[in-house]
């Protein structure tokens, strides 16, 4: 570490997570977001991104896991004891896999219900901020959300974890089931509000090609565990990356099956 | 066939039917917060009675500050219940849950039993026997006020749904873990539902106690409470004030046609019925929300 | 455990599968068994009429629920309700001169058809609903028979119910009733033990587990469902006829009221969902714990100089009972059956514990 790097919002340090006291999920992971970075962590299904999300904003009590092992550290402050309500109040929001905006209530009250630590008069400052960035939602502000569409409910659940006023945004997987153009436009308000707002910004995603373009760094993660950590520009580099992830190189044949298992095994 | 006993059966029936609603309205916020279905609301309706009169006879409090009195001690005890017996099963299966609210029906029926007797008392709120004239048609001057009471807490809960803590409670109602995402404090927002459900309890007993006297029987409004919310749509509190209407007239009119041929007391038989037909043919009830599918 | 698992080879499968795979097991329900035929003889005739045998009675019945609570997943609120239907069918029967042991099979087979109707409300819907749409038949079952001259004899009737005979002797001493619940006890407990080992019994399973997935692989929980119901009601309807016969002698619609529902369903929870040796625990707790807490609430009382009223004194054991189910409930979700294997795993490896981790 020389000198000039950026100070850390958040770190984790070899954090291991186990469900039902039982399931090791995810073993010894370390992650570093800088402040005001833009940090894309990758993996395949199962690997234990959204574990690692939980693990940062608290929400594993709600499936019954624990952080068994490791320190978490937001802003200097370690906040493995810390509730859920409590992290969000120091600035971490989590965008939750699928979406999960509140069904029934409109997007309007969506933003109401998300903005409970805030002060009433931050509220309407917010949601004019977020109607701004999605003007979307604001056409649509009065129908139960429920209703909207994948890509209007996706920019709601960001919308929403904006009027917590957050200092470092998690985002898991926002490109779920969404058309290629509705991803790019959610892609580039994300790097906007990033780049805006100097708010930092760990990206979950499977669409690595999509998330390496806006990203500064990427951690890989499998089976649990970090197995590779570079700068975008290194990783889209990287033949491995661009044959698992990219879906790049060339097509395989069976004769390189042997080879496939090889790569696949250096990199757990 | 005589209308006017008809016609009237069916307003006083009407007006019962609202006192009803105001049992449900406690299951129905309790559900609407947590998915819990709570089926200790008929004795908490009845210790709700219990404790405005141990506060006007023992405390000697004139009985409007009696009721103030039970109602801040019963917001209290609503919060204790949730905080002692509901949050650590949060997420268990609905068998246990169920089973939790039975035991706290048999402790709190039991428990006020203990503590104050069986036997039934008066609870004199000063609303006089005499009927009211409406008319050919003779209405029941407690069952109008309670009927008024419940269109008021009707409204009162309308807006209390529009006001900030309302919207927090909505959003928990919809997705736990969404909720605590962005900060709410879950456990918070549902001791609160608990809360006004045992006031709204204490309001439905001071009511109906001063109908039929303070007694265990108040513990029975279950039926009718749960038969109400299911058929209104168990998260829908406008839906439990027009289920308590119909089933208040299908009981009334119901009873002066079935009683004399089935040798009385068909009241619960009816309710039952209901509540049967209700769950076979229209489980999320008259107005309950169905789970928003998009396609 | 007096024994270790140590050194137990199966060399068969059919061993590997016994009821009893260990042979210490078989032993110790062996010395159980004898100990339950000799009770009458052991024990003080009082004791075994108005504890043991309401015991066994309630196991049965306590079984009989946990087949569709705990294996098939399906809520009953009402299983009083079946029970008395097997019961009254069961007395008019005896009482029209149909032998005994056929009259509590017909009791049965009534309990069962009537069972089935439960069984529609659960092919409609599921969890709350289910469980309030049986609460509900409870309270129309209540109705019926109480209102229905014909079945309950009359408003406030009590109905007597005539001596069992068996084979055409009649069976009236202590020992000889018991031995009536004794058998019938052990009938449902095997019959339980051997469910699980069945294609049946894992059905049921995977009915509970995810209908739609049971479905998929093929498993039709239509047709699971109907059979859980009507098997579990037929033992119900049997456990009423019997507890009529052995030990209340005649028969109210009080003895099958909503509140004896909800006293199956404790003793089925406390013991444990879905475990054998569970209900027994569960039956046997809940059956004794009025009387133990009368006593000891009595006891206390001159110990400590308390004087209660008689009202508080009626109504405290139903208060305690209450709040033990919430107790239970917070501590121990799985009951007494887990507490009791818990004990047993830990038993058999001491005091070698850190051998199992
Ligand atoms: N609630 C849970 N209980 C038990 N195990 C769990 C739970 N949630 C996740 N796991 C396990 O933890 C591991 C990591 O899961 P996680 O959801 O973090 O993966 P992921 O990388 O987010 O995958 P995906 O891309 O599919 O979302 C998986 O093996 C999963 O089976
Ligand atoms: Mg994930």
């Amino acid at each position: 570490m020389n000198a000039n790097t950026p100070a850390k919002v958040l770190s984790l340090n070899n954090v291991e997570v186990v469900y039902d006291h039982v399931s090791l999920a995810i073993k010894g992971v370390s992650i570093d977001v800088p402040e005001g970075g833009m940090v894309a962590l990758l993996g395949a299904n199962g690997a234990g991104k959204s574990t690692t999300l939980k693990s940062i904003s608290g929400l594993l009590i709600a499936e019954r896991g624990e952080v068994r092992r490791g320190e978490l550290q937001f802003l200097g402050r370690s906040i493995g004891a810390l509730s859920p309500q409590e992290r969000v109040r120091l600035g971490i929001a989590h965008v939750l896999e699928g979406r999960r905006v509140f069904e029934h209530l409109t997007p309007d009250e969506n933003l109401i219900a998300a903005s409970a630590v805030r002060g009433r008069h931050d509220t309407s400052r917010n949601k004019e901020r977020v109607y701004s960035y999605f003007p979307r939602l604001h056409e649509r502000r009065t129908v139960a959300s429920g209703y909207l569409s994948g890509g209007e409910q996706q920019m709601l659940a960001i919308g929403r974890a904006l009027m917590t006023q957050p200092k470092l945004l998690m985002l898991d997987e926002p490109s779920l089931g969404l058309a290629p153009f509705l991803v790019a436009e959610i892609f580039q308000i994300i790097s906007r509000i990033n780049k805006e707002e100097g708010l930092s910004v760990l990206l979950v995603e499977q669409n690595a090609v999509a998330a390496l373009e806006i990203v500064s760094h990427g951690y890989l993660i499998e089976s649990g565990r970090i197995v590779m950590h570079d700068t975008a520009e290194t990783l889209k580099k990287n033949p491995d990356i661009r044959e698992f992830y990219l879906g790049g190189a060339k097509a395989k044949s069976f004769h390189d099956i042997k080879h496939y298992s090889r790569r696949k095994r250096w990199l757990t | 066939m005589d209308w006017a006993l008809l016609a009237e059966s069916a307003v006083n029936g009407g007006l019962v039917g609202l006192m009803y609603s105001l049992v449900a309205m406690g299951i129905v916020l309790i559900y609407k917060s947590s998915s819990v279905p709570n089926l200790a609301q008929g004795a908490m309706t009845m210790l709700g009675a219990y404790v405005v009169l141990a506060f006007a006879n023992n405390a000697k409090a004139p009985i409007w500050l009696a009721i103030i009195l039970a109602i801040v001690t019963m917001f209290g005890v609503g919060m204790a219940i949730e905080r002692v017996a509901l949050r650590r099963l949060a997420g268990r299966p609905i068998i246990m849950i169920l089973m939790m609210t039975l035991g706290l029906e048999i402790l709190l029926r039991a428990g006020s039993m203990t503590i104050w007797g069986g036997t039934g008392r008066p609870m004199p709120i000063g609303i006089s026997d005499d009927p009211l004239f409406l008319g050919p048609l003779l209405i029941n001057r407690t069952y109008a006020v309670g009927a008024a009471v419940a269109v008021a807490m009707f409204a009162l809960f309308v807006l209390f749904f529009r006001t900030r803590m309302g919207v927090v409670l909505r959003a928990i109602s919809d997705d736990y873990t969404a909720a605590w995402s962005v900060g709410i404090s879950v456990e918070r927002g549902v001791a609160l539902s608990w809360a006004m459900s045992a006031v709204v309890a204490t309001i439905a007993g001071v009511l109906w106690a001063s109908v039929q006297g303070v007694d265990q029987s108040l513990a029975q409004l279950l039926l009718k409470g749960v038969t109400v919310a299911v058929l209104g749509g168990l998260d829908s509190i406008g839906g439990a004030l027009l289920a308590g209407i119909l089933l208040g007239i299908v009981e009334g009119v119901a009873a002066s046609f079935l009683d004399p041929l089935l040798g009385g007391a068909s009241r619960d038989l009816v309710d039952a019925a209901m509540l049967i037909l209700t769950i076979m043919v229209r489980p999320h009830g008259l107005f309950g929300r169905h789970d928003i599918e998009r396609i | 455990m007096l024994f270790r698992q140590a050194g137990i080879f199966h060399t068969n499968y059919a061993a590997d599968r016994a009821l009893f795979p260990i042979s210490a097991d078989r032993w110790m329900i062996g010395i159980l068994l004898l100990c339950a035929l000799a009770a009458p003889l052991l024990v003080n005739s009082l004791y075994v009429s108005s504890y043991l045998l309401p015991w066994l009675v309630w196991t049965a019945g306590a079984l009989g629920l946990n087949l569709i609570l705990g294996w098939a997943g399906q809520f009953h609120l009402g299983y009083a309700a079946v029970m008395g239907i097997g019961a009254y069918a069961t007395v008019h029967a005896t009482r029209a001169g149909i032998p005994w042991e056929i009259a509590i099979v017909l009791g049965g087979a009534t309990a069962s058809i009537i069972g089935i109707g439960f069984a529609f409300a659960a092919l409609r819907v599921k969890g709350l609903y289910l469980a309030l749409s049986t609460l509900a038949l409870q309270f129309v079952m209540d109705w019926v028979i109480s209102h229905v001259p014909a079945i309950s004899g009359g408003t406030q009737a009590t109905l007597q119910a005539p001596d069992i005979r068996l084979l055409g002797w009649p069976v009236t001493s202590d020992a000889g009733l018991y031995y009536v619940a004794l058998i019938w006890c052990v009938m449902v407990t095997s019959f339980m033990l051997n469910l699980r080992r069945t294609a049946l019994g894992r059905a049921l399973i995977a009915v509970r587990e995810k209908d739609f997935a049971a479905a998929v692989i093929g498993v039709n929980s239509f047709y699971f469902k109907l059979v859980a119901f009507s098997t579990s009601s037929f033992i119900g309807g049997v456990t009423g006829a019997i507890l009529i016969g052995t030990f209340y002698h005649a028969v109210t619609p009080e003895q099958f009221s909503v509140d004896v529902s909800i006293q199956a369903l404790a003793m089925v929870i406390v013991g444990g969902l879905g475990s054998i040796i569970g209900s027994y625990f569960g039956a046997a707790f809940i059956l004794l714990m009025p009387g133990a807490m009368n006593t000891f609430i009595s006891w206390a009382a001159t110990q400590f100089g308390f004087s209660f009223s008689i009202e508080t004194l009626a109504h405290l054991p139903q208060a305690l009972y209450g709040a033990l189910i919430i107790a239970f409930l917070l501590i121990e979700p799985l009951g007494l059956g887990k507490i009791y294997s818990n004990i047993r795993d830990y038993l058999l490896v001491w005091p070698f514990g850190y051998v199992k981790k």
